[in-house]
């Protein structure tokens, strides 16, 4: 049976995206598949900029920023990976350039770069704080010229099953938004680039369509998941939106202060202050707002002292949304921010070149888990991840399509019954509504599994999300019954999705008695405890739950030491 | 705290065309947007309410709507002014794109126009450098308002030409356009703005600025539409009756002073054509509204019309630089920051305190230590 694409790209972020330029300019036919128009992707809202070792700024190299990687990964990552990350980021950086990015620039004409939190160099590439922005677009434009190459992009399909055929991944199952119907979409080699699962939390910076539906996926057709207990909050996240303000502001020189105007991190982080790691900063606020020193739950994130003129050049889609979102106008007044959901360090277990487990199955960008960021992810990398790993697994993907030959058809008989089970969520007229269950899910796990972790309550947790499972398995109510977008259905799959994660992280974070990173245990277990847990969580889906294992971390040239900023 | 929400909604099925403008009246927390509402509309009164939506921060484009006959984003409208005063707005799908089902729009001609433009550098080198090209930060800034564009259609739902001649660009194609056309790295300039001077083109704007009024990142689309055009005529890209048309405007008022209208018509539809037009003119004529065109009425002081046309030529402003720009853009939107001169952010009754590191506080040790 005809393929119909070499490489098939499930999701159209900056990650899908560069994966398919690749594949193309590879030779090999490619289809892109995404629940959204590409542009509409949740890479686009990333402000900050994307770290690249270009020393256009003040001198820096590839090492040091691989160390910079290392450190604030709490020494969870690969440091492999990390060191391929970092020698390979500059030229991607001036291919996005010649491509077309509008980056900010320096005086010399070079592409500035400013400093993020962590990194020892100014390294943050950057274009006012719209970075992700102009990335999707000029991704998005390279991939139209493509398309008048024979590229395919098939808009608004959700991917809801993948197919797996004699140990190899052959293509997906996906529900038609725009027309309806369920369809096959087959290639010789699979990407997954889907993105997060912010969506698990009431307070996140992530879209609607931030769901986990890549890591659900690749979790039930019986893949690894690899890290799954390490969350990143985001130190400032508006009050009471969740709406993200970039890590820019305190890199362009933005405080962090208290209700009394105390600039706090001095206490935690008394060289780095504000610029300290991600974690590190939303700790020090949960333990300032806990104290009783912050106002409505969050603390101030003060631009006042920048003035006009550096807010409005450099930080005017910050200002826009504190106007919008908060009602306050950062020239004049501090913005509330609180830390909130952001970034999943843990995903599909993949390679080096994004291969998983599953012949001809590849991921890349945050549903991935290479892994770059280990316990904790700095500012400024995900982009540069998204980009350089989507080029890499577009890349293998491509070599693997090129030689493999088609699947032998399995495709159509999972289509039916898939198809079958998708009648049967519509057929359904007795439960309830999907939206209480997803609201308490969110709810519960910003109060059991967020910025620090408590045994007793991650223990409440597993059971509010077995009960939350039950309500769902049970059976919810779609009330579209309807073919043509037919969000309501697609939103049920979704919180299937969100609700098998939830019970993977909360295993993974059970199980890890110690410290690391983003997984934070103050009252029972304050340190990190290399000599247990030097090493990767893996979940996989067996029966009808997860089951959990470890794996080394695989080192090169760093040892681990104690981590200060 | 919560308020009351009314919204009315026009409901629409493609496949069987029946419409319908249903009412809800929902309670929604106080700091909600149109999006949340149609959230709240959606989870808990009706299922099968289609509309799209992803990021919610006014970055992804995908909620543009209208409410009450305008194109907005739903995600950046604030609910609270206009359900304490009591309006109840009505919400239906964007405009002069085909609608899928009830908020939902085809986009599919819009992105066909946008393809349409070739948009993406075309690079003015042949061999890749081994890092950056060097671009001046001012260079740039050119095309900043253009960069900003989201896809999101709003300007396209309210355009005017598009409404009567559904072939045109539009303002979002040719933002795009002016993208490329603005930006030193791109090596072909003139080809795009013979593209976009063709029939159906840049200059079939009618200048309705509706497309500037209605876009919700300041992008400004007729802005663009005005700097393809001076860039056209810049590199003699001018042959389009409306180039002809408005070259007229700037040769007349550069050599005399004034329009001088009876020489108008022929110099946009060429003589020929213009000779069908002579018995309406002769009819203007009888009531008195053509002056006699010769001589041509010279303004007094002539040369210094003349030396403002060589001063713009001077300092580079005949193309896109000459072009005057609505300050909408990103960031500067309700800025006011100007007018609020002397309004000191740490001093005012509300202000948040000053701040202050912990080691600089009176008689502190232990603040440093931890």
């Amino acid at each position: 049976m005809e393929a119909m694409h070499d490489v098939l790209v499930v999701g159209a972020g900056c990650a899908g995206m560069r994966a398919a330029i690749e594949a193309h300019d590879r030779g090999a036919s490619v289809g892109v598949i995404s629940k959204l128009h590409p542009t509409r992707s949740h890479s686009g809202a990333a402000e900050g900029g994307i770290n690249a070792a270009l020393g256009n700024t003040a001198e820096d190299s590839p090492e040091k920023h691989a160390f910079d990687t290392v450190k604030g990964s709490d020494y969870l990552g690969d440091q492999d990976a990390i060191e391929i990350f970092t020698r390979e980021a500059p030229g991607d950086i001036y291919q996005l350039e010649h491509w077309g990015a509008v980056f900010s620039r320096n005086d010399d004409g070079r592409l500035a770069q400013r400093p993020f939190g962590a990194a020892g160099s100014p390294r943050t590439v950057y274009a006012a704080d719209i970075t992700g922005h102009v990335l999707i677009q000029v991704l998005y434009e390279q991939l139209q010229k493509r398309m008048a190459e024979g590229m395919t992009v098939h808009e608004e399909y959700f991917a809801f099953r993948l197919v797996i055929e004699d140990g190899r991944c052959t293509g997906v199952i996906c529900w038609d938004l725009l027309n309806g119907g369920v369809k096959l979409v087959t290639g010789k080699s699979v990407i997954l680039a889907t993105g997060g699962a912010g969506r698990l939390y009431r307070a996140t910076t992530n879209a609607y369509a931030c769901t986990g539906d890549g890591m659900a996926m690749a979790l039930r057709a019986g893949l690894p998941l690899k890290d799954m207990e390490f969350m990143q909050f985001h130190p400032t996240t508006m009050y009471p939106s969740g709406i993200l303000i970039t890590e820019g502001c305190r890199g362009e020189g933005g405080y962090l202060i208290n209700k009394e105007g105390e600039r706090f991190m001095q206490r935690y982080a008394p060289n780095a202050l504000e610029l300290a790691s991600r974690d590190v900063v939303s700790r020090s606020e949960t333990t300032e707002i806990e104290a009783g020193r912050g106002v409505n739950g969050s603390v101030y994130l003060d631009l006042r002292h920048l003035g006009p003129e550096k807010i409005l050049t450099r930080l005017p889609g910050s200002r826009e949304l504190a106007m919008t979102y908060a009602g306050v106008d950062p020239i004049y007044a501090p913005i509330p921010v609180r830390p909130g959901a952001h970034y999943h360090m843990g995903g599909v277990e993949v390679d080096n070149w994004g291969l998983s487990e599953v012949e001809g199955l590849y991921a890349s960008g945050e549903v991935a888990c290479v892994s770059v960021h280990g316990a904790n992810r700095l500012g400024g990398n995900s982009l540069m991840e998204t980009i350089t790993f989507g080029r890499r697994s577009g890349q293998a993907a491509a070599e693997h399509a090129l030689s493999a030959s088609a699947g032998n058809g399995a495709g159509e008989a999972a289509r039916a019954d898939a198809e079958r089970w998708v009648k049967s969520i519509l057929d359904n007229t007795e439960g309830e509504r999907p939206w209480a269950i997803r609201d308490e899910l969110g709810q519960s796990m910003l109060e059991n599994f967020g910025v620090f972790r408590r045994a007793e309550k991650m223990e409440a947790q597993l059971g509010i999300i077995e009960g939350l499972s039950e309500r769902y398995e049970r059976g919810v109510v779609v009330e579209d019954k309807g073919e043509v977008f037919n969000s309501d259905l697609t939103q049920a799959i979704e919180l299937g999705y969100l609700l098998d994660l939830a019970s993977c992280m909360l295993q993974a974070g059970s199980a890890r008695t110690e410290s690391r990173g983003a997984h934070s245990r103050p009252y029972d277990f304050p340190d990190r405890d290399d000599e247990n847990f030097l090493k990767h969580s893996i979940t996989r889906w067996v029966g009808d739950g997860p089951e959990l294992s470890y794996r080394e971390v695989r080192m090169t040239q760093w040892e681990p030491m104690e981590r200060k900023y | 705290m919560a308020m009351q929400v009314g919204l009315k909604i026009w409901r629409y099925d493609a496949r069987t065309g029946d419409r319908a403008l249903k009412e809800y009246e929902i309670s929604a927390p106080e700091e909600a947007t149109l999006l949340d509402c149609l959230d709240i509309v959606k989870d808990q009164h009706d299922g099968s309410l289609a509309f799209r939506k992803s990021c919610r921060m006014m970055i992804c484009g995908s909620c543009g709507m209208r409410m009450d006959g305008g194109a907005v984003l739903a995600c950046k409208t604030r609910m609270y002014d206009i359900a304490q005063a009591g309006q109840v707005p009505v919400i239906s799908a964007m405009g002069n794109l085909p609608i899928v089902k009830d908020l939902v729009v085809d986009m599919e001609p819009f992105w066909q126009k946008m393809r349409s433009v070739d948009p993406y550098l075309q690079p003015r080198y042949d061999q890749a450098q081994e890092r950056e090209n060097v671009v001046q930060q001012k260079t740039m800034d050119v095309i900043h308002k253009e960069s900003l564009c989201i896809n999101c259609g709003c300007c396209t739902s309210e355009c005017n030409s598009l409404e009567s001649d559904p072939d045109f660009l539009g303002p979002a194609a040719l933002a795009k356009g002016m993208r490329f056309v603005g930006d030193p790295r791109d090596g072909a300039t003139i080809e795009r703005l013979e593209k976009y001077s063709e029939a159906h083109g840049l200059w079939d704007c009618t200048r309705c600025y509706f497309c500037n009024e209605r876009c919700p990142k300041g992008v400004d689309p007729r802005d663009a539409i005005a700097k393809l055009g001076a860039e056209a005529m810049k590199n003699g890209i001018d042959r389009d009756m409306g180039a002809k048309h408005a070259k007229w405007f700037v040769t007349s008022a550069k050599t005399t002073g004034w329009l001088r209208e009876t020489e108008l018509v022929p110099k946009t539809q060429g003589l020929v054509a213009s000779i069908k037009e002579v018995k309406f003119a002769m009819g203007l004529a009888r009531k008195g509204k053509v002056p006699p065109p010769f001589p041509p009425h010279v303004a007094a002081e002539i040369g210094e019309s003349r030396a403002l046309f060589d001063l713009v030529k001077a300092q580079g402003r005949d193309g896109a630089l000459g072009i005057v720009q609505g300050e909408k853009a990103l960031g500067r939107i309700e800025s006011h920051h100007e007018a609020a001169g002397g309004r000191d952010p740490y001093n005012e009754p509300d202000s948040a305190p000053r701040p202050f590191l912990p080691s600089e506080r009176e008689g502190s040790e232990e603040a440093v230590s931890q």
